[in-house]
């Protein structure tokens, strides 16, 4: 009896912040948990009067209800409202208008075709459906991205009704997406799509955003992602299962939203790509100067990264662009342009823990070492400002606020309780707050393409050191500029059959300075090490056995053996290692592939692997 | 235990599997019977960025008190609460003990917290889910009772003991008793207070005696209760014997501290013997009935102070055999090392052999008793050290020992008296040099 009563007032006892109100003899509330009676009492209804007019009453109960309920609305409108503020948030931070109307928008609505929820005369809901007038809620919904189309919005037509089955959600089609959900995981959307549909936007419309930029800003908050359905209009109530649907408690990785947006675009069916040509921010001859700077390397690597882009053939754009014909892969561009850095790193110095510091410490002796690049110097000046950085997210991290303020409750049952619990929690936090008088919320960091900060200012990393030259590890031979060192390893190269990476097996019998500068730029990207070891291995793959990589499309890849090239003059010298996978390194003669860039390694090594 | 059982409970279930396929199928043989490994949950807590913010902030909190960095754990605990909100209960439920506990600690060493920080940390966390409630009340008017508020502790306690929540209530049985308890001894420390100004006051008022009986009352119906369970109530059963002594309730009070006393069902315990031979000696009981506890007493704890008393008590009675118990008690003393340096003991160990030199064969009964002890009572009381030490300090102890050593010893070389004497003249000759300078 009480609870017809009581269901309406939900605000939290302020006794024990239960909410489980009932009624006291005398009509005057209490609360069930603590015995506090409070002051608000139950309205006697005159049943005299009701007696009367009781039809009345009747028709007054729903109409209510439903102006609490707000409009009909479908799940993809929610998503289209989430995706319109991402782009927005994008725009905002200086992404090129297009991006929004002529890329992001073409390709939601295709996406809304291809997985017939809207523009089709077969929807996806297998449901009944009543078929109604359009209704103006709908359009306004429709014209929340900026660009409305003539044709009326076939998803209205799609409206049903849910009063029946009691089943409690906000928007109409919540049952239809979560139980068809695991059947074609591929088409319905989540949250993570959002992102991935993004991506694949901002890759299409060439901007300078990477993948793992567009995820910093997520976890930065620069873009609404976590409780972004906070953001849907009023009129959009979100109850319910919606949770299920609209609620996030991580934001998705690197890895895991390529693989999405890969499948995407198998889904989309997707044109080739416009070409990612040398001018292009997203190519690596752009993409790796800004990570050189980023890392406090010095401007003179860039053109050696260039001449490595050039011999393993990877200034052609075809290779970075994708096409579903010839090139049917989504470049990692972050992770390969990182990669391309390291590999040159490597052609320099080596990084077998040994010869690194041995050219340092030639290069310490020198009179003039000041403006010189020394690895030792840029060693320290970046492994403090990496552990500083590391500490700096790792706060950050743990002091990230997940739970919204206005809560989704997955049904009626459990909406006290998570009231309560929300109640507890935000008095708790109250109280410290308090206590140590520091505002709530993150550091609020302006959203920034670079992870460190290099200069004489006061808040700055470090020194730079991006002037410095490299005179002192370049030598001239045979009229060509190449590097002092003359030694280069790398682990068997041959591809495993299985999928995994091996990162995790070989990892200590790699140098330590190599693992070093894995786990540097895995940071800044916020990736795992093993994708940026698995993207230096195929670009070595590159450098050593071009005829190999390309042939590992015709299969032939399992059966060749590993093969690493050295100049002709190197095969004398050359020391090789059976690795314990038998993967047997042979010398080749190097006809076309090596060139003379890499023609002046002397020794080869293969590592254990 | 949460996490216990969901560690278990996999485990149970894949045992379960395994089993029955083996009986039915060849599939069966296949399985290995090795431990599963479980499934990992590491993988999950990284994936959900929600989980790792939770336990990163925890790790730090614990960082940062174990450094008693209280302020830096005070604005992580800012972060913390968010994970009650957690959906998962596994989660959730052994998080409200650690905000619970964190908090108060925190506040405990916070320079800046107040009592209402306590208060509402307390309140909320108990209200925030039924299995802490009792513990956390209990903790609530102990920390209330610190500051001095008496009446509010007792109110805690009051609605604490009034709560129940079905099986709950059945697994916090210890908690409650642990309740009535407290709550009986806030009853104890008001009557007190009213008993310290009725005397200072009108001795006979009428209404204050009356409250005061009330507060005896209600005291003694949580006591008695408590007293029926078995277990260590020594500060409790203390107040409660007061009580009942002022109101002259001498028999019940005598019967309390039997029970306590010879209850088998209770744990061993001395102080229970302690406290009814203390009571007896009150009353002014008779020798027979003291010796009587306190041979009990020297069965637990031969090293107990009160085995003076009971020395004492043996050299006073008559009988023959109770002077070679005497000597017993007191050998049995010196064998711990704590009382090696007492005078008193010394002396009354003086006593009960001068006594037994009246009786024939005293000698033989001396030796008997040391016999066990010739090997190491040398090495524990009478070596050269013991004598330098006991001669500079305590000058009669030495003479007291010096004089049992050859009773105690007849026929051993002693270290004790003869370099006792020397290194005490040398002593003093150093003394002497040393105020030359």
């Amino acid at each position: 009896m009480d609870d017809e009563h009581t269901a309406e007032y939900t605000v939290p006892c302020a006794q024990c912040s239960a909410v489980d109100w009932g009624i006291s003899d005398e009509g005057r509330f209490y609360c069930r948990s603590c015995h506090n009676v409070i002051e608000r009492t139950r309205e006697v209804v005159d049943l005299s009067f009701l007696k009367l007019s009781s039809r009345v009453s009747t028709i007054r109960g729903p109409r209510k209800k439903q102006a609490e309920r707000g409009h009909v609305w479908m799940v993809c409108e929610g998503f289209q409202f989430i995706l319109k503020n991402q782009a927005d948030a994008l725009l905002a931070l200086g992404v090129h208008p297009q991006f929004k109307d002529d890329v992001l928008c073409p390709l939601w609505r295709c996406y809304l075709q291809k997985s017939r929820q809207a523009y089709t005369h077969d929807p996806v809901r297998s449901c009944k459906f009543r078929v109604r007038a359009v209704g103006s809620d709908l359009e306004s919904a429709s014209e929340g991205i900026s660009c409305t189309d003539g044709e009326s919005n076939p998803a209205s037509t799609a409206g049903s009704n849910t009063e029946n089955s009691g089943f409690w959600s906000g928007s109409s089609d919540t049952l239809t997406y979560l139980s068809a959900r695991k059947k074609r995981s591929q088409s319905l959307l989540s949250m993570k799509k959002t992102l991935s549909l993004i991506y694949l936007a901002l890759v299409w419309s060439r901007e300078a955003l990477t993948l793992s930029d567009l995820l910093r800003l997520v976890n930065e908050g620069h873009i609404p992602y976590l409780n972004a359905y906070e953001q849907l209009p009023e009129e959009m109530k979100v109850t319910g299962k919606d949770s299920l649907i609209f609620v996030v408690e991580t934001v998705p990785s690197h890895h895991a939203v390529h693989k999405e947006a890969e499948t995407l675009i198998q889904f989309l069916q997707l044109p080739a790509f416009p070409p990612i040509s040398q001018q292009t921010l997203l190519h690596p001859a752009l993409l790796s100067l800004r990570y050189l700077s980023d890392v406090n390397l010095p401007d003179e690597l860039h053109p050696w990264v260039c001449r490595l882009l050039e011999h393993t053939g990877m200034m052609d754009q075809t290779l970075h662009t994708f096409d579903p014909r010839n090139h049917p892969t989504l470049p990692r561009y972050d992770v390969q342009a990182a990669a391309l850095i390291i590999v040159t790193l490597k052609l320099f110095f080596c990084l077998d823990d040994m010869t690194e510091w041995h050219l340092s410490n030639d290069l310490g002796r020198q009179k003039d070492s000041g403006k010189v690049f020394n690895l030792r110097r840029w060693y320290k000046v970046m492994q403090a400002a990496l552990i500083r950085a590391q500490e700096r997210r790792d706060q950050n991290v743990s002091r990230k606020q997940w739970k919204s303020k206005k809560q989704i409750y997955p049904n009626k049952k459990e909406k006290c309780s998570m009231i309560k619990k929300k109640r507890i929690a935000e008095q708790v936090q109250l109280c410290f707050e308090k206590l140590t008088s520091c505002p709530s919320g993150l550091q609020d960091v302006g959203p920034s393409s670079f992870i460190f900060c290099w200069g004489d200012e006061e808040e700055s990393d470090g020194p730079s050191l991006h002037h410095m030259k490299l005179d002192e590890v370049v030598t001239r031979r045979y009229d060509f500029l190449t590097p002092l060192n003359d030694i280069y390893w790398h682990p068997a190269l041959r591809r495993c059959l299985c999928y995994n990476s091996h990162y995790k097996e070989v990892e200590a019998t790699l140098p330590r300075s190599f693992i070093w500068l894995l786990q540097l730029f895995a940071f800044m990207l916020d990736v795992k090490p093993f994708c940026l070891y698995e993207e230096v291995l195929s670009v070595e793959r590159r450098i050593f056995d071009t005829r190999l990589y390309r042939g590992k499309s015709k299969a032939n890849a399992g059966s060749s053996a590993e093969t690493a090239g050295a100049s002709p003059e190197a095969q004398a010298s050359l020391n090789t290692r059976t690795s314990p996978r038998r993967t047997r390194t042979s010398p080749r003669t190097a006809e076309a592939s090596v060139g003379t860039w890499a023609s002046h390694r002397k020794r080869q090594r293969s590592r254990k692997s | 235990m949460d996490d216990l059982e969901r560690e278990l409970e996999p485990h149970i279930d894949l045992e379960n599997d395994s089993d029955s396929s083996e009986d039915n199928s060849s599939k069966g043989e296949k399985k290995s019977k090795f431990p599963l490994v479980k499934p990992i949950y590491g993988d999950q807590t990284q994936q959900n960025g929600f989980r790792r913010t939770t336990s990163m902030c925890r790790e730090r909190i614990r960082e940062a008190m174990l450094h008693h960095r209280w302020e830096e754990a005070a604005e992580y605990m800012v972060y913390y609460p968010q994970i009650l909100e957690d959906r998962n209960l596994f989660t959730a439920q052994p998080s409200k003990e650690f905000i619970w506990r964190t908090a108060t600690e925190i506040f405990h060493h916070h320079p800046n917290s107040t009592m209402e920080d306590y208060n509402t940390i307390y309140e909320r966390m108990k209200h925030s889910g039924f299995r802490h409630y009792l513990m956390i009340s209990l903790e609530h008017s102990f920390h209330l009772l610190l500051h001095q508020q008496i009446e509010d502790a007792k109110r805690h306690l009051a609605s604490a003991e009034s709560w129940r929540h079905g099986k709950e209530t059945a697994a916090q049985i210890q908690n409650i008793k642990l309740i009535q308890a407290y709550r009986g001894l806030l009853d104890y420390i008001i009557w007190c207070d009213k008993k310290s100004t009725r005397s200072s006051s009108d001795y006979y008022e009428s209404d204050s005696n009356q409250t005061m009986q009330n507060y005896f009352r209600q005291a003694s119906v949580n006591l008695e209760e408590i007293l029926k369970n078995p277990g260590v109530w020594d500060c409790f059963i203390l107040r409660y014997v007061e009580m009942l002594e002022f109101y002259e309730h001498h028999k019940e009070a005598l019967q309390v501290l039997n029970d306590y006393a010879y209850d088998s069902n209770f744990p061993p315990n001395p102080n229970a013997h302690v406290y009814l031979y203390q009571y007896l000696k009150r009353q002014g009981a008779s020798e027979k009935r003291l010796m009587k506890v306190l041979k009990v007493l020297h069965a637990l704890v031969p090293s107990h102070e009160l085995m003076l008393e009971y020395s004492s008590l043996l050299l006073q009675s008559e009988k023959q055999s109770d002077t070679q118990k005497a000597l017993g008690v007191v050998l049995e003393m010196l064998d711990f090392n704590c009382w090696g340096s007492n005078l008193e003991v010394w002396i009354r160990l003086k006593a009960v052999i001068q006594k037994l030199q009246n009786q024939v064969d005293w000698e033989n009964i001396v030796c008997e008793k040391m016999a066990e002890r010739k090997d190491w009572w040398l090495a524990l009381h009478l070596t050269s050290f013991h004598a330098t030490k006991d001669s500079k300090e305590n000058p009669e102890l030495f003479e007291v020992k010096a004089s049992l050593t050859k009773i105690l010893f007849p026929d051993q070389p002693l270290k004790y008296s003869v370099n006792g004497s020397q290194v005490k003249g040398k002593a003093e000759t150093k003394k002497r040099k040393g105020r030359r300078y």
